[in-house]
């Protein structure tokens, strides 16, 4: 089917689902956002896969606006990724939804939450398929709306939620602003507002109009997106969004703000100076480690997995950033790699955050507390929703088989072949960004680790009267399906790879797949840059081995050095996974079956150093396994003391310390509340005027009408 | 101020104490009413610096009698503060808010005897833990059915340790009662929230073998024994304190070669036992060298003990009335010669300890206690000389002879970890020049006097290598055992071992349990 | 740090030639009393004598069992006539098979993991356990460890005489530990409560609360007592009887 019918399919898919629950009655309302909700994401992941692998891109202009610009639709191949990524979080986040309407508390707010949902999957596509700088800004701004009224839907309206909601409203027009106005300098430059009149025309640009459209864009996108120090209100919204809501908050409207970034700064602007790349670069890596510190030391699960979003844009942004540098100092083929990183992260992201996010809010149905501090245990109540958590532990802890793991792999090969540029200060800040990356890594096996653990693992710290039972299988189907899909995105990146290039090779120069996919694994022959001697090499080592057997092997190779003597950074995803299943199957059988086949297997009691009786308050909580890491980065968490005071009863019996300590997010310190204390004190100013008296309100009035007669005076032009 | 100025204040203060003063044994008894306990003990604690050295519950026949023990310095002696009360009222008022030091004490009594102490504000689950035994157990009364006790145990399901922490994240880490490689059973509860211990609660008494209990009709000669063995590392100081109640209760006249050879004896366990002390603290910190060092000298020390008494740990020698038997001149001589070897040895280790900067590192300035804290809680031995609070029996309240004898007591000012180590060493010093005055006038003539066993009751004490010790004795007409109450310096120092570990992290709570010198048999008894 | 090796080094080797040999140096081992023959009236007085019970007359024969002895001395010191004494230290004893069901396999001949549990004791028996690792004894050099955690443990080592706070813990640690194991119960009290037997909270040995395997009497038995016992455990040392009788007389004139 044509790209063309599926986008309007599922325009005419999610109009349906509007129509229906706006008079569907209560209990059906659910299934008409799963029904409906699945099959515009599946139009949608037809679309982009058609689009992407048939090359069946389109550009329509639509309504011709006078004065302004032609409102067109273009899906070009970049469009083509973010929309396929959507549909594949889309679908599983509709079931969830669906099945989270079904339930009790959401009966009154139903109609709305399905109409607002339905509007956002709209508006959501409406930007990445946006041809102009109006029809995507004017999408952008209903999608932004739309967020708003979500949050503030599904449950009672506490301060914090409303807070959280203006606070992302006020951000979110700022950001809008911003790169509202980085499309204006680019549209007066090409006098048009349409993409490619823009891009068509760059060429003639100073360097201090790049920048200025680079830092407009950069920051005004990075605040959809969340990089520091615009972010701040992601982790307040993350945490205050409805349970329903925030697998798509989290999976897919995160990825507007890239396609944002992306769409300016690779496609309508490449970059021609090393700069705008290296300050990408060194946000992003700043971003990731405040991220995941932050991460790692947070205890509710939901602000914990917004501050791990900001961890994961921050790589992307740096991957993103390295691609920039290497397309200014002209090094095609690695920029390439850099993007297929930068791009393979994001989409592994919104595969494994919204299953994290899915599973969160199976727990949090379930145990009605979101404090880590508070649940342990819980895989004994529900393995099912375990093993998938475990899935999406193990992704975002970047560990192999699954999808995690490549794309840091390839962010951190990428960082690695910097050592090809040639000034020293590049390579420099690329080294600092390279380690501070790793170190994100680390951490972020240490967070998840502790997420895990304390949540599903150890003894249960739950009331004893709260009844845990396995989530229903509108939570679990969705989980298990992201589950599978973070496998395939593991062990097939051989295949995504290629298309993924197809999609940036040419925002890049140079093809990421030539260095990347060998050539007889499904990549073209032609484009071949290994040198055949290493090709051959690579046949004797087995790379063909069960190539009738094993119909999805994997092998991503960087290669470096010339035909005399390459170097080459190789792994194998897939062969991987099955190695992973040989030697566990080998395990199992030579020592439970053969070398302990006469021994008798008891289980017995925990270890506890003999005490009377293991009691939960006695297991680690998540502070005390977060607490090295707070120690260790005292430097940055500045913690304050609030509470410091021991209690004595009869002169020398302590009968408490209570001790606070108060940990103000660093950007919140110096972004957030100067801006806040600036804003209030200008409100203030303000306020001066507002006194209420109406002879000096007739009297703004007048003053007002006589500037608007001299100004309309002075410039008419005879 | 010696006791009859003592006797005038209390006079003064209390008119309605009745205070009587024996100057043959320098005690002041001071019996007082219930309600003035409180005062006139705090003022004793605080105002007149007498130390606390043991609560002696005892049921009368028709009446509880509470007595209070005192000491000062050697012109200040004893005061023994007696508080009745008919035995159908188990209320007393609590001493704790001014005598710190009382406060296991109490703990003990209301466990043991069910008294209430009013004002204590943690009484319960001390001895007789809340998850292993019924409420109101009295295991000290006399009409204490064992066995019904023991056929209708039921603990408290409920059970949960005392949260004194109250910070997000907070849990208590439990440590034991089976941890590390080679230790004696104790059970800790460390409020912490991950790093560092911020509150340290030891769960004791888990080796309570209710020796005051077993005690309880039999022959003196038989307690001898038990006083002895149930805390072994240094039973012949327990076994000495024991002997000297009962010696004193019979107005027995040792014989001056058995105080010179008791003497001898004691200053060896103590050697003996810092050796072992120093060879702990090497271990925790993990300097293997210095621990095999330290090892090397404590079986020397062992067998030096095994070789000149036959036993080890001097198990066998003390009898009622002066030794069991008599150790040849030469042989003394021999194992002096031999244990100030092991001392220059041990002042080499020294040497070479206090150059080590990584073993330094792990002692110094961890695990303080504070001067003052250690005169509220009472502790005793070189911990507290650690801490600036000297108070020596030896020299406080001397006994076998020891105003005779020239040494020091060495105290350090810092109270850390390395301050008690410095103290380890410098005693060893003066027991070596004890055991060398000890040899030099030993004089020719027997070893036992043989007692003749009449009712009374006193105190005996001991300044033992861990500190001092005090054990009560009253004996029947018939010779029998009516009530034994052992306080021992861990008894003291284990309620204080809290200070040392508090706002430390948890790799520096092995080596701050181990520069205590803490005995768990000594504690539970 | 250089100080530490050149220490270590002059100190030379200071190890024990026990087992290959006999341990002959002064203050090793306490020893134990051996019965012998009596006329009826010494007889009498040395069994009286005794608070633990250790001596038993049967027609002329006083046999010592040494599992209750508590070295007391009151056997051989201020009595007219006193018992013998043997200055030994191999007297640990391997209960028979029906009383211990643990069977150990050859593996462990050589190296195995020990974990002590304190179960009240006095802290002499902990003591010499202690000593077991310095250089004088130095048991890693026969396959001995001490392992803190009874998971890895193959041999429970018990003193004290199991108090009853302590049961419950003691037999989680028994449980915990995987089998084969054996138990090795150290000391008088272990063997028999000791002097602590007749107290309310204390169980009358070991054996009340596990199954023992290999019995080291004495108090505390000195190190190479419960090395003994230990090569015993592990079927190093071939098993004795459990009464003694006067193989080696050696009385120490000094003590007597």
């Amino acid at each position: 089917m044509e790209t063309q019918l599926l986008i309007f399919a599922f325009f005419a898919l999610c109009g349906a689902g509007i129509l229906l629950s706006l008079t569907t009655p209560g209990s059906r309302r659910g299934n008409v956002m799963v029904l409906l909700g699945c099959l515009a994401a599946t139009a949608l992941i037809l679309a982009g896969a058609n689009a992407l692998l048939a090359g069946d891109t389109f550009s329509q202009p639509l309504w011709s606006l006078p004065g302004l610009a032609t409102l067109t639709l273009k899906v070009d191949p970049l469009s083509a990724v973010f929309l396929f990524v959507s549909g594949l979080v889309l679908f599983p986040a509709s079931i969830f939804a669906g099945g989270e309407l079904n339930r009790e508390s959401w009966r009154s707010n139903g109609c709305a939450f399905t109409v607002l949902m339905f509007g956002l999957y709209a508006s959501i596509v409406l930007v990445f398929i946006a041809g102009d700088a109006v029809l995507f800004l004017l999408a952008w701004e209903v999608m932004s709306i739309l967020c708003w009224l979500l949050i503030l839907w599904g449950g009672d309206l506490e301060n914090d939620r409303v807070g959280a909601g203006y606070l992302l409203l006020a951000m979110g027009e700022a950001g809008t602003l911003a790169a509202a106005l980085g499309f204006l300098v680019l549209g007066v430059n090409a006098g048009s507002l349409d993409f490619t009149a823009m891009k068509s025309n760059v060429a003639g640009l100073g360097a201090g109009v790049r920048w200025t459209v680079f830092l407009l864009s950069f920051f005004g996108f990075g605040v959809k997106a969340g990089l520091v120090p615009v972010n701040f209100w992601l982790p307040r919204a993350y945490t205050v969004a409805p349970c329903a809501f925030v697998p798509v908050l989290a999976g897919a409207t995160l990825n507007l703000g890239l396609y944002g970034i992306l769409r300016v700064n690779a496609d309508l602007l490449p970059a021609t100076q090393a700069g705008p790349g290296l300050v990408a670069l060194v946000v992003g890596t700043i971003s990731a480690l405040l991220g995941i510190l932050y991460a790692t030391t947070n205890n509710d699960l939901k602000t914990m997995l917004a501050h791990s979003s900001i961890e994961n844009v921050g790589i992307i942004v740096a991957g993103f950033g390295a691609g920039m540098v290497f397309v200014a100092t002209n090094h095609p083929a690695l920029a390439a790699i850099a993007f297929v990183a930068a791009l393979y992260h994001l989409i592994n992201h919104s595969l494994y955050k919204t299953l994290l996010f899915l599973g969160v809010g199976a727990v949090e149905n379930q145990t009605g507390t979101r404090d880590m501090d508070k649940l342990g245990g819980l895989i004994k109540w529900m393995p099912l929703t375990a093993l998938c958590f475990l899935v999406g532990t193990l992704s975002i802890a970047a560990l192999p088989p699954f999808n995690g793991f490549v794309s840091e792999w390839l962010t951190l090969q990428t960082m690695l072949r910097s050592v090809e540029l040639s000034s020293t200060g590049t390579k420099i800040i690329f080294a600092l960004c390279g380690s501070g990356l790793a170190l994100t890594a680390a951490l972020a096996v240490t967070c998840f680790t502790k997420v895990f653990a304390m949540s599903f693992l150890g003894m249960r710290r739950l009331d004893k009267e709260q009844k845990v039972t396995e989530a229903k299988s509108d939570t679990l189907a969705p989980m298990a399906i992201l589950a599978a899909l973070c496998l395939a995105f593991g062990v097939l990146p051989t295949y995504v790879i290629p298309v993924l290039g197809s999609a940036l090779n040419p925002l890049a120069g140079g093809s990421a797949a030539d260095a990347l996919v060998p050539p007889f694994f499904a990549a073209n022959p032609a484009h071949n840059t290994l040198p055949p001697a290493f090709a051959d090499d690579f046949h004797n080592l087995g790379a063909q081995v069960g190539q009738d057997v094993l119909p999805g092997r994997g092998l991503v190779v960087m290669h470096r050095g010339g035909t005399e003597n390459p170097v080459v950074f190789a792994m194998s995803t897939s062969y991987m996974l099955v190695a992973l299943i040989v030697l566990l199957l080998l395990t199992w059988i030579i020592i439970r079956l053969w070398l302990t086949r006469s021994l008798k297997l008891t289980r017995c009691e925990r270890w506890d150093g003999g005490v009377r009786k293991l009691l939960p308050e006695m297991t680690y909580t998540a502070t005390g396994f977060s607490n090295p890491v707070r120690v260790i980065f005292d430097a940055v968490f500045r913690p304050t003391t609030v509470e410091d005071t021991r209690e004595t009863v009869a002169e020398h019996f302590r009968a408490a310390i209570r001790r606070e300590k108060e940990r103000v997010h660093p950007v919140d310190k110096l972004v957030f509340h100067p801006i806040k204390s600036a804003a209030l004190w200008f409100a203030g100013l303000l306020a001066k005027m507002h006194h209420g008296r109406f002879n000096a309100y007739a009297a703004y009035a007048l003053l007002t009408l006589l500037i608007v007669l001299v100004v309309f005076l002075l410039f008419q032009s005879p | 101020m010696n006791l009859t100025e003592l006797k005038e204040q209390i006079k003064h203060r209390w008119p309605d104490a009745r205070c009587e003063v024996d100057a043959a044994s320098s005690t002041c008894e001071v019996n007082c009413s219930r309600a003035a306990l409180p005062e006139l003990c705090g003022r004793l604690f605080l105002g007149w610096n007498f130390s606390f050295a043991s609560l002696i519950v005892e049921e009368g026949a028709s009446e509880w009698q509470l007595r209070y023990c005192f000491y000062g310095d050697r012109e200040a002696g004893w005061v023994h503060v007696l508080a009745t009360a008919p035995l159908a009222e188990k209320t007393f008022p609590s001493i704790v808010k001014f005598v710190h030091a009382a406060d296991w004490h109490e703990r003990e009594a209301e466990d043991l005897f069910g008294l209430l102490f009013e004002g204590h504000p943690r009484l319960g689950d001390f001895i007789l833990h809340d998850d292993a035994w019924q409420e109101n157990v009295e295991p000290m009364r006399r009409h204490f059915d064992a066995q019904a006790a023991m056929l209708h145990r039921k603990p408290d399901a409920d059970w949960r340790p005392r949260r004194i922490v109250q910070e997000a994240g907070a849990f208590v880490m439990p440590v034991g009662p089976k941890f590390s490689g080679v230790t004696e059973s104790v059970h800790f509860l460390l409020e912490t929230v991950g790093e560092d211990v911020i509150r340290s609660t030891p769960r004791l008494f888990y080796k309570w073998r209710a020796i005051e209990k077993l005690a309880e009709g039999k022959t003196a000669d038989e307690v001898l024994l038990v006083a002895e063995r149930f805390a072994a590392t240094t039973a012949f100081a327990h076994g000495l304190a024991y002997c000297q109640a009962v010696e004193r209760i019979c107005g027995a006249k040792i014989p001056a070669r058995a105080k010179i050879l008791r003497v001898f004896l004691a200053e060896l366990e103590r050697l003996r036992q810092h050796a072992g002390a120093i060879q702990e603290i090497c271990e925790s910190t993990a300097l293997v060298v210095a621990n095999s060092q330290a090892g090397i000298l404590e079986e020397d020390l062992l067998r030096i003990s095994g070789e000149l008494t036959g036993h080890r740990y001097l198990f066998g020698l003390l009898a009622l009335g002066g030794l069991l038997c008599d150790l040849p001149n030469d042989a003394c001589r021999r194992a002096l010669e031999k244990s100030q070897h092991t001392l220059k040895q041990l002042n080499e280790l020294e040497k070479r300890l206090r150059v080590s900067s990584s073993f330094l590192d792990r002692l110094e300035e961890v695990g303080i206690v504070a001067h003052q804290n250690a005169m509220a809680y009472g502790l005793l031995g070189p911990i507290a000389r650690a801490s600036g609070l000297v108070r020596d029996l030896r020299k406080a309240q001397p006994y076998l002879g020891y105003e005779n004898i020239e040494f020091d007591v060495p105290s350090e000012q810092e109270g850390d970890g390395y301050a008690r180590l410095r103290i380890l060493f410098a005693e060893a010093k003066q027991s070596v020049r004890i055991m060398e005055q000890a040899v030099a006038v030993l004089q020719k003539g027997g070893v036992r006097q043989p007692l003749l066993l009449r009712a009374g009751a006193a105190l005996g004490w001991v300044e033992a290598p861990r500190g001092g010790t005090f054990h009560w004795v009253r004996l029947n007409e018939s010779g029998r055992i009516a009530r034994y109450r052992v306080v021992t310096p861990s008894f003291a120092n284990w309620h204080g071992f809290h200070l040392s570990v508090e706002k430390f992290a948890f790799q520096d709570f092995p080596i701050m349990l181990s520069t205590f010198d803490l005995s768990v048999a000594e504690n539970d008894r | 740090m250089s100080q530490w090796v050149i220490t270590g080094l002059r100190t030379g080797i200071k190890t024990t030639v026990y087992p290959r040999g006999a341990e002959r140096a002064p203050g090793v081992t306490p020893g134990l009393p051996c019965g012998g023959a009596f006329d009826a009236a010494p007889g009498k007085v040395l069994v009286d004598c005794c608070p633990t019970h250790v001596f038993s007359q049967i027609n002329g024969t006083v046999s010592a069992d040494t599992r209750r002895c508590i070295h007391c001395y009151r056997c051989v010191r201020g009595i007219e006539h006193p018992a013998g004494w043997e200055q030994t230290y191999e007297w640990a004893t391997v209960r028979s098979p029906s009383e211990s069901p643990n069977e150990f396999i050859p593996a462990f001949k050589r190296s195995i993991h020990i974990c002590v549990v304190d179960a009240g004791d006095c802290g002499a028996c902990l003591n010499e356990v202690k000593q077991l690792n310095n250089p004088y004894y130095n048991m890693h050099r026969l396959g001995f460890f001490i392992t803190p955690s009874p998971r890895h443990a193959d041999v429970l080592l018990v003193v004290g005489p199991v108090t009853d706070h302590m049961r419950v813990a003691l037999k989680k640690t028994y449980d915990a530990m995987p089998t084969p194991k054996r138990v090795v119960a150290v000391g008088a009290c272990a063997l028999t409560g000791g002097v602590f037997s007749e107290s309310f909270v204390c169980a009358k040995g070991v054996a009340d609360v596990l199954p023992v395997d290999v019995e080291v009497p004495g108090n505390p038995p000195p190190p190479l007592a419960i090395l003994h016992g230990l090569l015993l455990a592990v079927g190093r040392k071939p098993p004795a009887s459990l009464v003694s009788t006067s193989s080696e007389m050696e009385t120490n004139a000094a003590n007597l």
